[in-house]
């Protein structure tokens, strides 16, 4: 893997995404409160917390599946804050879900086809895909990068959790992202799945950053370069792995309660 | 409604306006240009005193209808049929005893009972699968209303008015004032005008109910959020069959009534069945208040869009729902 | 290994992989029943005299396109849609006001290939815009709306005699006669329904399979999941309807020549409801089974007053067979009649597996 600097410095200035005062209330409970974040393109982050600090709402945020009360979310550059989900995902966004969201009813390869197919022309096409369709290819590409083309022909509901979070990742890895959001992708994988995740991860082409929500520090730690600490739905530190690692406050709250 | 003001300010001038343009055309003595282009007032007033009542029947009906769905989730297609299916209750009791009231208090008993029946039998084995139950109360519509055409063929009934009920009423509205300067006053059947009081007191009750009493914030909170229920740990299947049970009853009543205002024959479910889907899609799922709201609203579309429009009443009526669905997919009163 | 680059080795043979997803597609190719039913299917003129002909196969192939609408919808999209009957009454009235008919104060006499047309597009369109105001609310409510939109319509044509002609309806429609031919004749008339079954048929089968059905079961299965892969759902939900109404449409056209007349009873909310039993009955899973529920259904209703009668049973009832019979699908079917089909193969496949598996232990 290249060095982060090297990276970062190939993509460009500008920020992937930019989050400026975004709160969401369920209510009467403020979610999220007054969340401000920027982020490079080609930077990985994760944002670490306890149940209920807002880690996913930020995502549902982020992605418009509940769109923010207020405060606006900034694209590379563009105002995304009113868009429909799939106009954000058709600029680049991507995202997985912590509970496997996949269509238990279709084949892996349908599974993934439909992923390429979204951020992609003919979404409506009435026609079925050729021998020599691209998009078909792009398929088997991505199936054979999440090491299922063994399974490709079983339906989703046959396979195994592990195998269905590689395929979650799969799907958020169609078409041509710019910035992906996992969340927790790691929760409920044996040692070696984690492995092959983390392969996956630190091998995605430089210009894709990430956010990824992970309690396993020793997946999140060894593919980001930077953290994010939440606390009941506010930022509460910003830096560098091994800095927040080792603040006092970031141990008491978070990795304190870890340890116990 | 402060709050709704302040939210929607173009709304709730429109709504300000049209109330007040209805309560003068109720109230004042009409030009003799206004009548010259839409005619007497006293065409308009009946139409919108029988749209008022019709209302209060809608209601009747409707409320059964949205309690039953907002609870247990359950679109109950078979709810026309349970209207018949009491009007004809109510027809046989009234006959048999020569007693009205008495044909209420049969007709609720006897819908009442079915729909604990239904419950018990078939909806509680099908819990949480809302497609299914909708099929099985197609099945049973097509079911009832077979039986009862066996029963009681293809023939008009009306229910009879008792005899202190017969006859209009003079009511204090003017209608117009003759030559000589004598006032006329409008004169309008008091049976109906009984039965939309008691639809009125009916539909407090309930509401009353829901709101004040144990049993009824139990249904409340199992309206708003399912999963609540069975978190209190209340027994969950006897407050769905009470709550069957009443919704059905209150069909049953209704059924009486429709057969006194109007006539019962086949087709009269279907009619009722489309009257509660368009009275609860426009006042809100599993709202009590935006039932009667929808049926007043839908009861008087369809009376002045018969006196005034006779070839596309239906038509606004439907509109309305269109424009509902348009602006509030969810209904005018509901929560969510 | 890397992502996103090409892949260099193909996981199988090209030829063996394109064959296999033939089969897939196209499962009756490979089934020697099917072949049998639509050998059959198209001898049966041969077979069958007029009144089997159009009375019995025909019907149920014209109400078999209209309830695959349906079953499209609902099967595919999970939306079920109870106007479907509506919109091909719809086209059929349409057919009657634009081309000829005894009502000559109301048809405009286009010739046919102008007013099928016609026909066609609009009702597409009012099942479009249906469909636009069904997807407003999600899941049961469908039922609601789209029962609410038929049932209107219903009392709209009883009310209006401007365009629909009240309840008497429009009748002696005129149907297509060319190149020398009747089309409107017992055979003529049953391979054209035959043909545009068929061609319905397949193409369902076949856009199942195609991006826009792939992504229709998509969003039926996971709406949020397919907005976080870039489809516009409500889009797509409503492209489902127009789709629908087409087909629907089709079925119309055939049923208003079929009958030569149309009026508000072709367009009834009971009407309405038995395009529904007859897709539930049949299995709402695969395009066959509105095509099976329809047979099922035609067969019922010329045959079961007779049946009763033999019965020593009063024959007017056959409406509570119907309704007995579908509360028995309902009970214990999750399919239909497919349903049954499959669970019986099942059961018996298990049973052998089990006895061989016994001889081996």
């Amino acid at each position: 893997m290249d060095s982060v600097a090297q990276r970062l410095s190939a993509v460009g200035a500008g920020a992937a995404l930019e989050l400026r005062g975004v709160t969401r209330l369920f209510g009467a409970l403020a979610a999220l409160t007054d969340v401000t974040i920027t982020v490079r393109p080609g930077e990985r982050r994760a944002v670490l917390g306890s149940n209920g600090a807002g880690k996913t709402t930020l995502f549902n945020c982020i992605t418009g599946d509940f769109p923010p009360s207020s405060g606006t979310i900034r694209f590379f550059g563009e105002d995304i804050t009113q868009f429909p989900p799939y106009e954000r995902i058709r600029r680049g966004l991507r995202r997985t879900y912590q509970i496997s969201a996949l269509f238990p009813g279709l084949t892996v390869q349908d599974n993934v086809y439909l992923a390429c197919r979204g951020v992609s022309r003919g979404r409506f096409s009435l026609l079925r895909p050729g021998q020599n369709d691209a998009l078909m290819h792009a398929t088997e590409t991505l199936v054979q990068a999440v090491h299922l083309t063994a399974v490709k022909d079983q339906r989703v509901a046959e396979l195994a959790h592990g195998q269905q979070r590689q395929l979650e990742i799969a799907l958020a890895l169609a078409g041509a992202p710019r910035f992906i959001l996992f969340d927790e992708p790691a929760a409920g994988l044996s040692p070696t799945e984690r492995r092959e995740l983390i392969e996956i991860l630190t091998s995605l082409p430089a210009h894709i950053g990430y956010i990824i929500i992970e309690h396993d520090m020793d997946v999140a730690l060894r593919v980001v370069e930077s953290v994010t600490m939440m606390h009941n739905g506010r930022i509460f530190k910003e830096g560098p792995p091994r800095e927040i690692e080792s603040d006092p406050e970031v141990q008491e709250l978070y990795l304190g309660a870890g340890h116990e | 409604m402060t709050k709704f003001i302040e939210r929607h300010p173009a709304w709730a001038l429109i709504g300000i306006i049209a109330i007040a343009v209805l309560l003068w055309l109720v109230f004042a003595i009409w030009p003799p240009g206004l009548e010259a282009a839409i005619g007497r007032k006293r065409v308009f007033l009946n139409a919108v005193f029988n749209g008022i009542t019709l209302g209060g029947l809608y209601f009747l009906v409707a409320s059964g209808f949205t309690l039953i769905f907002g609870l247990m989730r359950n679109v109950n297609l078979a709810h026309g049929s349970l209207y018949l299916f009491g009007g004809y209750i109510g027809y046989a009791v009234s006959t048999w005893t020569g007693s009205w009231i008495l044909s209420f208090i049969a007709a609720f008993i006897g819908v009442a009972l079915l729909g604990v029946v239904l419950q018990l039998a078939v909806f509680r084995r099908m819990e949480g699968q809302d497609l299914r139950q909708t099929m099985v109360t197609i099945g049973l519509s097509i079911v009832f209303a077979d039986l009862m055409l066996w029963v009681f063929g293809g023939d008009f009934y009306q229910v009879q008015t008792p005899a202190w009920l017969i006859g209009p009423i003079q009511l204090p509205l003017l209608t117009a004032v003759k030559s000589s300067g004598e006032p006329v006053y409008l004169q309008y059947p008091l049976v109906r005008l009984v039965i939309f009081v008691a639809s009125v007191v009916i539909g407090i009750a309930m509401w009353l109910a829901l709101n004040r009493t144990r049993i009824g914030m139990i249904v409340r909170a199992g309206v708003d959020d399912r999963d609540i229920l069975a978190a209190t740990g209340v027994r969950i299947q006897l407050v769905f069959v009470l709550v069957f049970a009443l919704g059905a009853g209150l069909a049953g009543i209704a059924g009486v009534v429709g057969g006194t205002f109007q006539s019962l024959s086949p087709g009269e479910d279907t009619r009722f069945l489309l009257a509660s889907l368009v009275v609860v899609i426009v006042g809100g799922m599993g709202s009590i208040p935006g039932a009667a709201l929808g049926a007043v609203i839908i009861g008087l579309a369809e009376q002045l869009g018969s006196v005034y429009i006779p070839t596309y009443a239906i038509v606004v009526t439907f509109l309305i729902m269109v424009l509902v669905l348009a602006v509030r997919p969810q209904g005018l009163l509901a929560r969510r | 290994m890397s992502l996103l680059q090409s892949t260099q080795l193909r996981a199988e043979p090209t030829a063996a992989a394109a064959r296999r997803a033939f089969i897939r597609a196209w499962p009756e190719l490979q089934n020697p029943a099917a072949w049998l039913v639509a050998l059959i299917l198209v001898i049966m003129p041969v077979i069958a005299n007029g009144f089997f002909l159009i009375e019995i196969f025909g019907t149920t192939l014209i109400l078999g396109i209209i309830a695959l609408s349906l079953m499209f919808l609902a099967g595919y999209g999970g939306m079920v849609s109870l106007m479907q009957l509506t919109i091909a009454g719809f086209a059929g009235y349409m057919v009657a006001v634009f081309g000829m008919s005894g009502n000559a104060n109301i048809s405009l006499g286009w010739p046919w290939w102008l007013a099928t047309p016609m026909a066609l597009a609009l009702a597409t369109l009012f099942g479009t815009l249906g469909g636009a105001l069904a997807v407003r609310t999600e899941g049961i409510y469908t039922i609601m709306i789209t029962l609410a939109i038929g049932a209107a319509f219903y009392y709209f044509t009883n009310q209006n005699w401007a365009i629909f002609n009240g309840h008497t309806g429009i009748n002696t429609v005129a149907t297509p006669n060319f190149w020398g031919v009747d089309w409107r004749a017992d055979i003529a008339f049953y391979y054209v329904t035959l043909g545009v079954a068929a061609t319905c048929y397949f193409a369902v089968q076949y856009v199942s399979r195609a991006p826009f059905g792939l992504a229709l079961q998509g969003v039926r299965d996971n709406p949020r999941r397919m907005a976080a892969l870039g489809f516009n759902t409500n889009a797509h939900r409503i492209a489902a309807y127009a789709f629908a109404a087409f087909i629907a449409a089709l079925g119309g056209v055939l049923q208003v020549w079929n009958y030569r007349q149309i009026s508000p009873g072709s367009v009834s909310v009971g009407a309405c409801i038995d395009v529904l039993i007859i897709a539930v009955v049949g299995g709402i899973t695969r395009p066959v089974g509105p095509f099976i529920g329809a047979f099922i259904f035609v067969l019922l209703r010329t045959f079961a007053i007779d049946l009763l009668v033999k019965f020593g049973l009063d024959g007017n009832r056959f409406r509570l067979l119907i309704g007995l019979g579908f509360l028995a699908i309902v009970f214990w079917s999750s399919d239909g009649v497919i349903g049954l089909w499959d669970q019986w193969r099942r059961s018996g496949k298990a049973a052998t597996t089990r006895s061989g598996g016994g001889r081996h232990g």
